[in-house]
């Protein structure tokens, strides 16, 4: 079982990120990344930046699937929050 | 025919084109059953597509092709869009509806 902290230090080696957090049950993963690198980039281009830092991991199948929301430090504050 | 080559035919032949594992009827992964949902959701019932796990050399090359290692993938008009969550994300903010606009069946 791969652990969500595990992928949260691949990503952050990878990329500068401002505030990342993951959830998963093992196999399925979602990821919250807030990162300044994304500004003046498209989804495409943010998710295909965070998809270099874990290429090897998806090749390998060690990481099967990541679901992610991918924000700027400005959309992250102007995102409501639950709770 | 090269992978490659193959795929460019696909998305020029085709105004909407889905890369998924399975096919619209039944799908093998959670995320292209979401894809297809959300495609019937925004009216387009009818489009090409290609199930990756019936072909390695395929499923290598749209990796490689949208510089994108996951499936599935859409693409309209010949162009990339993206994957599973570009999809809901567009959809819930409309974009996608209006994208497809014209290719929605009646």
């Amino acid at each position: 079982m791969l652990d969500p902290k595990e992928i949260e230090t691949w990503i952050a080696q990878g990329l500068a990120c401002e505030h990342i957090a993951i959830e998963g049950d093992g196999q399925h993963f979602a990821a919250l990344i807030v990162s300044r690198e994304f500004a003046g980039m498209n989804r495409v281009k943010r998710q295909q930046r965070v998809y270099q830092t874990v290429r090897g991991k998806l090749d390998s199948g060690e990481l099967h699937a990541l679901s992610m929301q991918t924000l700027t430090p400005e959309e992250w504050q102007e995102k409501p929050r639950d709770g | 025919m090269e992978a490659k080559e193959q795929i460019r035919q696909t998305i020029t032949n085709h105004p909407v084109v889905l890369f998924m594992k399975g096919n619209p009827q039944a799908p093998q992964c959670g995320f292209s059953a979401t894809a297809v949902q959300i495609l019937k959701a925004c009216g387009v019932n009818t489009f090409a597509s290609v199930d990756v796990l019936a072909d390695p050399d395929i499923r290598q090359g749209i990796k490689d092709f949208s510089n994108w290692p996951t499936v599935p993938q859409l693409y309209v008009k010949g162009e990339f869009v993206g994957g599973c969550d570009i999809m809901k994300e567009m959809y819930q903010a409309g974009e996608l509806q209006k994208q497809l606009e014209d290719l929605a069946s009646a």
